[in-house]
């Protein structure tokens, strides 16, 4: 079935132009061909009268249009300075005068009072949204396109926008204002058109048009399924389940009841706060307030054993997919099929075969996986665990979404039997058509509140979308706004420079300490061996800490070094010209390079995860140095290595060429585009790809970085051991992962410092080296390595959070 | 219509083999047999004696880290794990065989804390589950040092005889080595608890709404996999009369490549213990066939690697659905 068919929208410069549709009608879809997302298979597009042909997301923006999805396109891991740049080109920022002013403006005009080095994971979701729409905005679009913009705001926010949609469209700029709120449309829009099922309904001037012809062109939805008789109204169960006046994150005050026999439906334009309150419910979200069964107080963790939930989202949080229609329709009836201790398989075949039987669901057999099944039957193997979970209350989450036509017929036939059976059904559906034929009571909720309760024959389509569509009401608290001290306090916390701070803090401490005890350490030869070993190590922690910031991992690094190390030891020896030495090191960084694309093509490639295909390099790695050279050999050159142990002072020419590195690589992340995209998409892939990031180039270049830093490592290893050893590299992978670790920078991606990378690097060799100083066995190095490790992680993963769950 | 098609959803067959078990069956095979063709001393004897205890203790291994593995995580504690009970289970009764028995014992109980340890910091504290087992293995040879001092000492005769005995001329760590592998392979499909752990490691998330305890079942995986590599430790102490304080340093990362040529995805879900146990005989046989050939070390581990790059391949790509379905989404390529 098309989602759309023979639509046209025409937008005037300057013109407000409002899009109308109920849930699923085809506004989205139409938005994401403008905006080059989805490639239309018929038609034309047109901007400023120049026909387009085929269009591209990037092409869009260069063309002058610009779309603000519901879902905010931010990187939590960036701050909002770098979110901006990443999106808004440069020459939109110089209006000011300076970058920093521009930005300032554009932010001030939403209201904005936090910092531009803010982290964008430190905004509330209404801020998230204000930054996504700022930046549209700042792009001085010709064609602006806003999708229901104003669904997480307040009060307050709200009036910035209008404000602000107001003035960019007298200034030429045409908006297509996508929302189901007649009220909103009334205040801004000069023209509307509506879509229903895919479909155009037409286009009117607002000022010729009542609400009641807006709504006559909205609703009317042909019926597609044919609906099972509604319960008849032997209502001896009064209020078997009654929710009284709870509270979450996403909803407010609200309270039902559900009777045996009964299916309740939940209505109301997608993302008002259904599925959260399906959830609570269910007993999977904490809500306050209190839900009784039969008169009995129960708790959220009752509820979770009472209540079978059936998700919208099957294929993440509603089966297992890599498992079978047998092993997902028993997971939660096991304990009744058990004969000894174990399930006996006569039983569960049985069992299931009934219930999969009695629901009619098609499948090849009780072993496939749920994977290849149809969504309708998909959707049957749920209800079916559902129903074998012996529930006291069935709550569904859009039961029919991606299920065809047939299938629904039968899915609303067992609900009804379910129902009549005793167990009342909860449903959220954003299918108004679906409950008016389904539901013994529907509420229908907006922006978190119950705003209205339709019973019997009141029981509407157009009912039901009246209610949603002329509601005002506004989301009660925009989230609370963290107070001006706790931001701050998280702003330290989880700053990346607060990691070097507690290291080098450390590193003094753990050095005093020594020192208190053995007055040798400070000595010059102590430091220089210090430092000395340190810089081998922190030149391959410097790459592994760029691939940590793509979220990868690169296990390689060690061995990598390794590799390089042998490679080296067949040119650079006494002896040998220097043409022959110089190709030695050409051929080094080749190398390097060529391990860097292998690593990072098995993982973009060849779908290899990161911890797979690095470990095969790995292996491989190590195979080649032994295959090179199976013992030790190959003297380096004397002069050289002499360069590569000359000092200043105590202090190693390599360790301040490493600082060096460190420091410029600091601010390059920072700094550079390329910094900023790596950290992208490290820090969310599907938004920075939004946002135009090139991932695949972005993470093999990471790889690549990664080798070059482990070939570096590999050369300053020349310089520490004199000659081709192909055992010496291995122990660095395992090393560089906790220096980096010590140094801050999170394996989930998308932060990190390299400060903190090369100072963890120090303390890692210091802590080794501090063991011999105090006399103390070898097992007190493992044991301060282990712990290090576990309480840098823990400290850093708690700071992160901020004493937030 | 429905009689047939009652018919066909009654299918469900008594005995599953999994792709990675047809595979690495395959591939042992075609490996036994080129091994007899090409480098007949490899499937000799004496080899092969050699060969098998070694494993049947990676398989043992391997079979913890299929575990945990399935639960999405992954564990590098393996080497301390080993180690630190090999040194306990040797150095701890110092050639007396009346204190072997509180030994492992003892091993076992830091096994279970170990175990418990890793599953509290990657399911509590939201390590990521490399970071918190490489600081746990870190913990583990500090334990083991302050223990042993990192000099060897022989194993008891007790333990030696309990290992190296022969039944059938096949030595018990090899019985060993097969009865863990059916013993976790029945309690994983056959029980409550197993099939359950199936089901939060092939979906977290939907594990949860259904009502199971997750955490639980993530910590178990811990616990159950030092268990194993425990196990596997006290066997090797036998096996091995004079070990080294590093023995389970050799294990590591063959443990990690066991299971992924056994099919189990790093990125969790179902597991395959059966298929890991027999894809360490397979990397042992694959060693002595190169070995035998007389290639040196490097030619060996570059085999290795390949094989395992193939083996990842081979899963990583749905070849299936790339002949029966021309539809974009189903060729979407599955991590691995």
């Amino acid at each position: 079935m098309a989602a759309l068919q023979d639509v046209s929208l025409e937008v005037r410069a300057g013109e407000i132009h409002a899009l109308l549709g109920e849930n699923g009608a085809g506004k989205s879809t139409l938005m994401n061909i403008a905006s080059g997302t989805l490639q239309r298979d018929s038609g034309s597009i047109e901007i400023c009268g120049e026909e387009i042909n085929s269009l591209t997301p990037h092409q869009a923006t260069e063309l002058g249009l610009a779309i603000v999805h519901q879902h905010p396109a931010v990187l939590p891991d960036l701050s909002i300075e770098e979110n901006i740049r990443i999106s808004v080109p440069d020459k939109f920022l110089q209006s000011e005068g300076s970058i920093d002013a521009t930005m300032r403006k554009i932010l001030d005009d939403f209201g904005f009072t936090v910092s531009i080095k803010d982290r964008v994971e430190n905004l509330t979701i209404a801020q998230q949204h204000l930054l996504d729409l700022a930046k549209a905005f700042a792009v001085n679009p010709k064609v602006l396109i806003l999708d229901e913009p104003t669904a997480p705001l307040g009060q307050e926010s709200v009036e910035i926008l209008f404000d602000r949609i107001k003035k960019i469209a007298a200034s030429g700029t045409s908006v297509v204002y996508i929302t189901h709120r007649l009220a909103e449309v009334r205040e801004l829009a000069n023209r509307v058109t509506v879509l229903r099922d895919g479909k155009w309904r037409g286009v009117k001037e607002i000022a010729d048009i009542s609400d009641d012809e807006i709504m006559t062109m909205i609703v009317g939805r042909e019926l597609e399924s044919t609906f099972p008789p509604k319960h008849g109204g032997h209502l001896s169960d009064k209020e078997f389940f009654k929710v009284h006046n709870i509270s979450g994150g996403e909803f407010q005050n609200i309270s039902l009841t559900a009777n045996k026999g009964e299916i309740v439906g939940i209505s109301g334009v997608v993302g008002n706060g259904q599925s959260q309150l399906l959830r609570a419910i269910a007993g999977l979200d904490r809500f306050s307030g209190s839900i009784e069964i039969n008169g009995e107080p129960t708790t959220g963790k009752q509820l979770l054993n009472k209540a079978a939930y059936m998700p919208s989202d099957r294929h993440g949080e509603g089966l297992m997919m890599s498992l079978s229609v047998r092993e997902n329709a028993a997971v939660n009836a096991l304990n009744k099929l058990t004969s000894g201790i174990f399930v006996s398989r006569k039983k569960e075949i049985n069992l299931v075969l009934a219930s999969l039987q009695s629901i009619d669901v098609k499948a090849p057999s009780m072993d496939a996986d749920v994977s290849a099944l149809s969504g309708g039957n998909q959707q049957k193997i749920v209800m079916s665990r559902s129903l074998l979970s012996d529930p006291i209350l069935i709550i569904a989450d859009e039961p029919t979404q991606g299920v065809d036509v047939g299938a629904r017929a039968e899915i609303y036939k067992i609900l009804r039997e379910v129902a009549e059976s005793g167990i009342p059904v909860i449903v959220n559906s954003s299918d108004t058509k679906e409950l008016e034929g389904l539901c013994d009571r529907v509420y229908v909720m907006s922006r978190g509140h119950i705003v209205s309760t339709l019973e019997g024959d009141e029981i509407t389509e157009t009912k039901m979308v009246a209610a949603a569509v002329s509601s005002t009401k506004l989301k009660t608290t925009e989230e609370s706004q963290l107070t001006e001290k706790t931001r701050r306090r998280l702003q330290i916390l989880r700053s990346d420079f607060l990691p070097p701070v507690v290291l080098t803090a450390m590193i003094v401490l753990l050095g005093l300490f020594i020192f208190s005890k053995n007055n040798m350490y400070f000595g010059s030869y102590n430091i220089n061996a210090v430092l000395g070993l340190g810089t081998g190590l922190g030149f391959i922690a410097l790459g592994q800490t760029i691939v940590l910031m793509t979220g990868g991992i690169d296990l390689s690094v060690g061995p990598a070094s390794g590799v390089l190390l042998v490679v080296g030891s067949f040119f650079i020896n006494d002896g040998k010209s220097l043409p022959i030495m110089i190709a030695g090191f050409i051929l080094i960084f080749i190398l390097a390079i060529l391990i860097g694309v292998i690593n990072g093509s098995l993982i973009r490639f060849a779908n290899f995860t990161p911890v797979a295909g690095t470990l095969t390099v790995y292996i491989a790695l190590i195979g080649i140095g032994f295959l090179l050279r199976p013992s030790p050999g190959g003297y380096f050159n004397a002069t050289f290595t002499d360069l590569l142990l000359t000092k200043i002072g105590p202090v190693p020419n390599t360790f301040i060429i490493l600082v060096a590195a460190a420091i410029v690589f600091e601010v390059l992340i920072r700094r550079t585009n390329w910094g900023v995209r790596l950290r992208a998409a490290g820090s969310d892939e599907e938004s920075a790809r939004r946002l135009g990031v090139n991932i695949n180039r972005t993470i093999i270049g990471a790889y690549v970085a990664s080798a070059l830093f482990a070939a570096i490592g590999a050369i300053i290893i020349m310089g520490l051991i004199g000659l081709g050893d192909p055992a010496q590299g291995s122990s660095y992978t395992l090393q560089s992962i906790t220096a980096v670790v010590l140094g801050g920078t999170s394996l989930l991606g998308g932060r990190g410092s390299f400060l903190g990378s090369l100072l963890g690097s120090v303390l890692m060799v210091q802590v080794l080296n501090a063991c011999v100083f105090l006399d103390l066995s070898q097992s007190w190095q493992y044991l301060f390595q282990g712990l290090l490790i576990v309480f840098a992680a823990i400290s850093y993963s708690l700071t992160r959070s901020g004493g937030k769950k | 219509m429905s009689t047939t098609q009652i018919r066909e959803l009654k299918r469900s067959a008594r005995l599953q083999i999994s792709r990675g078990m047809k595979t690495v069956l395959a591939g042992t095979i075609i490996l036994y047999v080129a091994s007899a063709v090409l480098a007949p001393t490899s499937v000799s004897k004496i080899a092969q004696m050699g060969m098998l205890p070694f494993a049947a203790c990676l398989a043992i291994i391997g079979l913890g880290q299929t575990l945990v593995v399935q639960q999405g995580g992954i564990d590098l504690s393996v080497a301390g794990a080993v180690s630190l009970t090999v040194v306990i289970v040797t150095w701890g009764p110092d050639r007396h065989d009346d204190r072997l028995i509180p030994a492992v014992g003892a091993a076992f109980g830091a096994a279970i804390i170990t175990g418990l340890i890793n599953g509290f910091l990657v399911t509590k504290t939201k390590l990521n589950s490399i970071v918190a087992t490489l600081g746990v293995n870190a913990l583990l040879y500090g334990v083991m040092m302050a223990l042993s001092g990192g000099s060897p000492r022989r194993t008891t005769d007790r333990l030696s005889h309990f290992t190296n005995n022969k039944i059938l001329g096949l030595p018990h760590s090899l019985y060993f080595g097969i009865i863990f592998a059916v013993v976790v392979t029945i309690l994983l499909k056959r029980t409550v608890i197993g099939r359950r752990f199936e089901a939060v490691g092939a979906n977290p998330r939907a594990a949860h709404a259904t009502g199971l305890k997750i955490v639980r079942y993530q910590i178990g995986a811990y616990v159950a996999a030092q268990i194993l590599y425990c196990s596997a430790g006290v066997i090797l102490g036998g096996v091995i009369s004079q070990p080294t304080a590093y023995q389970g340093d050799d294990y590591v990362l063959p443990s990690v490549a066991i299971v992924v040529l056994g099919g189990t995805s790093l990125l969790g879900g179902r597991g395959f213990p059966a298929a890991s146990a027999l894809a360490a005989l397979f990397l042992k046989q694959l060693d002595m066939f190169v070995l035998s050939l007389g290639v040196p070390y490097g030619v060996r581990t570059i085999v290795i690697s390949i094989s395992l790059m193939l083996g990842i391949a081979l899963y990583a790509v749905n070849w299936k659905s790339t002949n029966f379905s021309f539809k974009k989404s189903d060729r979407k390529l599955q991590p691995v």
